[in-house]
Parts: C-alpha cells; sequence; structure tokens
C-alpha cells in the first residue's frame, strides 16, 4: 500500500507524458511537406498568381520561410502544419488566378461579339 | 490506495492536461466557416464536375476537424484542420467557377463563330448587290451614250453635232439640233459629276481668222443651248479649234463636211477631260 502511495506522484508524471507527447511531440521532419508547399507556389507562379493574387502567395512564401525556421528548432509539428497551409494558400491563389484569367477571356470574347454586331449594323445600314 | 486508485490518479492526471491542451467549446468559429463554404458547394454541378478532389478534401478535413472538436482536443488542432478544409473548399469552388467560365467561352466562341459567318455572307451579298448595280449603272450610261449617238474615242465618250445643225457660215443652232441638245441635257443631269468640254471645228475653205471665231462661236452656241436647258456653266468648257484636226481630207466636198462640226467630249466620273 505504501508502495502505491509513493507511486501515485510518478503514474500522474507518467500520465502527464503520455498527453504531452501527443500534443506536441516532435515528430519526423516534414520533408516531403517542404516539397509540396514549394511545388503549390511554384504551380500558382505558372498560373500568374504573383500578378492576380500577390498578397495570398506572399502569405503562403511567409509560411514557408517561418516554417523553416521552426525545422532549424526542431519544432516538426508546428513546421508541418505551416507548411501543409502554406500549400492550400499557393493552391487557391494559382486557382483565383486561373479564375481571374477565365473572367478575362469571358469578357474579351463578349466585346468580339459586340464589335462584330456592330460592324454588321452598320454594314447592314 | 489500490492500483485501482493508481490508475485513477494517472487517468486524472492525463484528463487535467488535456483539458488544459484542449479546452475548445464544441462550437469553432473557423470549423463553422469552413462547414458553410462546403455546404454552399457541396452540390453545385460545376464544383461535383471539375473538382471533386478538392470536395473531397475538403469534406475529409472538415470531418477530422469536427471529430478533434468532438474529442476536445485543442483549438489549434481543430483550426488548423478547419482551415484546410475551408482552403479546399474555397479551391473547390474556384474550380467550379473557373470550369463555368470556360463552358461560357467556348459558348461565346461558337456565337463568335456563327456570327462571323453571317458577317462574310453579309459582304458577299453586299458586294453582289454593289456589283449588280454598277453592272446596272452601266448599262444605263451605255443606253444614254446610245440614245445621243455617241462614240467612244480615245478621249473617252465623244458626241459629234454635223454642220447641218449650224446654218452655213453661221454660229446658230438650227431647231434640228434640240433633241441632241435635249439629250445631252438629261444625261448631264442624269450624271451631276460629270463635265463636258465643247469643241469647234470647221473646214480650210476661207479665212483662217473667220473660221477660229466661227469655231470658238459654234461651241459657245452650244454651251447657251445647253445652259437653258438647265446646266450650270460651271460644267461647260468651250473650245474653238478653227481649220486644226480635220477628221477627213479637206479636198473634198464630203470630207470639208465631216470637219465642219462641233465635238462634245463627256468627262470621266471624276471630271476628268483629256484635252488636245
Amino acid at each position: 500500500m505504501n508502495a502505491y502511495r509513493t507511486l501515485r506522484p510518478a503514474a500522474f508524471a507518467l500520465g502527464c507524458t503520455v498527453v504531452l507527447a501527443g500534443c506536441a511531440g516532435p515528430g519526423p521532419r516534414p520533408d516531403s511537406e517542404l516539397l509540396s508547399a514549394a511545388s503549390a507556389i511554384e504551380q500558382a507562379e505558372a498560373s500568374q498568381a504573383r500578378q492576380y493574387e500577390p498578397v495570398l502567395l506572399n502569405q503562403a512564401q511567409n509560411k514557408i520561410a517561418d516554417a523553416r525556421e521552426l525545422l532549424d528548432r526542431e519544432e516538426h509539428d508546428r513546421a508541418r502544419r505551416l507548411l501543409h497551409q502554406a500549400e492550400v494558400d499557393a493552391q487557391l491563389a494559382g486557382a483565383r488566378s486561373e479564375t481571374a484569367k477565365a473572367r478575362q477571356a469571358v469578357d474579351e470574347i463578349n466585346r468580339n461579339i459586340e464589335s462584330l454586331r456592330t460592324q454588321m449594323n452598320e454594314a447592314a445600314q | 490506495m489500490t492500483l485501482r486508485t493508481l490508475i485513477t490518479s494517472a487517468t486524472l492526471g492525463a484528463l487535467v492536461l488535456l483539458t488544459g491542451c484542449a479546452g475548445a467549446p464544441k462550437q469553432n468559429p473557423v470549423v463553422d466557416e469552413a462547414q458553410i463554404l462546403y455546404d454552399q458547394i457541396k452540390n453545385d454541378p460545376a464544383v461535383a464536375r471539375s473538382a471533386s478532389t478538392q470536395l473531397r478534401s475538403a469534406r475529409k478535413n472538415l470531418e477530422e476537424a469536427q471529430a478533434l472538436l468532438e474529442d476536445d482536443a485543442d483549438t489549434s488542432s481543430v483550426e488548423h484542420r478547419a482551415y484546410l478544409a475551408l482552403r479546399h473548399a474555397e479551391i473547390a469552388r474556384e474550380q467550379g467557377l473557373r470550369s463555368e467560365l470556360e463552358a461560357e467561352v467556348a459558348n461565346a466562341e461558337e456565337r463568335r463563330k456563327q456570327l462571323e459567318l453571317q458577317r462574310k455572307e453579309l459582304e458577299l451579298a453586299q458586294k453582289q448587290s454593289e456589283l449588280q448595280r454598277s453592272a446596272e449603272e452601266a448599262e444605263a450610261l451605255r443606253r444614254r451614250m446610245e440614245a445621243m449617238q455617241a462614240e467612244q474615242t480615245e478621249r473617252g465618250m465623244v458626241l459629234t453635232l454635223g454642220d447641218v445643225l449650224f446654218d452655213v457660215g453661221k454660229a446658230d443652232l438650227k431647231p434640228a439640233a434640240e433633241r441632241t441638245i435635249d439629250r445631252l441635257a438629261e444625261f448631264m443631269r442624269a450624271y451631276p459629276e460629270r463635265r463636258v468640254l465643247i469643241e469647234g471645228y470647221t473646214d480650210s475653205t476661207g479665212d483662217e481668222g473667220f473660221n477660229q471665231r466661227l469655231s470658238e462661236n459654234r461651241a459657245g452656241s452650244v454651251r447657251d443651248a445647253l445652259a437653258a436647258n438647265g446646266v450650270s456653266p460651271g460644267r461647260i468648257d468651250t473650245r474653238g479649234f478653227g481649220e486644226a484636226y480635220p477628221k477627213a481630207s479637206n479636198d473634198n466636198a464630203s470630207g470639208r463636211q465631216q470637219n465642219r462640226r462641233v465635238e462634245i467630249v463627256i468627262s470621266d466620273e471624276q471630271g476628268n477631260i483629256q484635252t488636245r
């Protein structure tokens, strides 16, 4: 019984450690996440996000930079989250750029059609 | 103290820490935001068609965020998942929009092609009717010229008034010339851009100065007759050539008669006349 009593604080500490490990353990280095995020940035840039979505693209790049600093301090899990976010931020920047370009294409062809109609109306008179 | 109480203590310690670590309410604004957007787009056919992968990622992350929330996981874990869910849903929405816009471009392209085709047909029809009109105009001109008995020469259309239309040795036009003058005046009214040059000629008999004056006066008579028929004098030039430019030999009577004449040269559409 006495043995159990002395063991009690140790057991409490053990429980704490188990939970702490689950909550903020170092985990493996997120190297593949780093690659994915960088490649998402490249794809966004290929979609001209630098021109159409510069703020969101910068946000994604800042997250990658922050993640690199966390990796230097071996805070792998926090770095991993930032890299996941950077990846989807960059993907969204690229997707919005593509939408913007498609919208421009719609406007352009509608202008073309309008000027064709005008030309035809003038020619018919 | 039993083993059971020890286990209870350990569990209690874990729970205390878990509460400190998570402590999230069952509601989370980021999860709600992701849920709202996901609900908005999940039944959008354009999203279903073009963004199924992103939509699936959105749902997976949303479900994980909700599970973490239910399990009282820490707020940052929940919100991280919810953030990813929200972003995937936003990407899916953009991809859906893009595919709709691209479909719109394709439709508009089809419409543009049809319009282009219609325009070409219209242009062709206009060109044909223009050709037909100018053919009709040319035909009308030819008929009028024919009616005036004008001949095509290297200087253009030339209408010749013979000596018989003038009194002998005088500039006055005989009434027989009226018909020709009327037709010419009518022609000038129909083609207001055209001008005429009226040229008088004589044969070589008699005084050269007299012949010169006679040729000028006969040309003047024709001008006056045209002006009296309503042709603006500004469109008429006259010249007398006297004995110059005979049409035939002055050695015989019939040649001399051909040389005594007034020629009316009709300009082109721009009003240009080739002068001698």
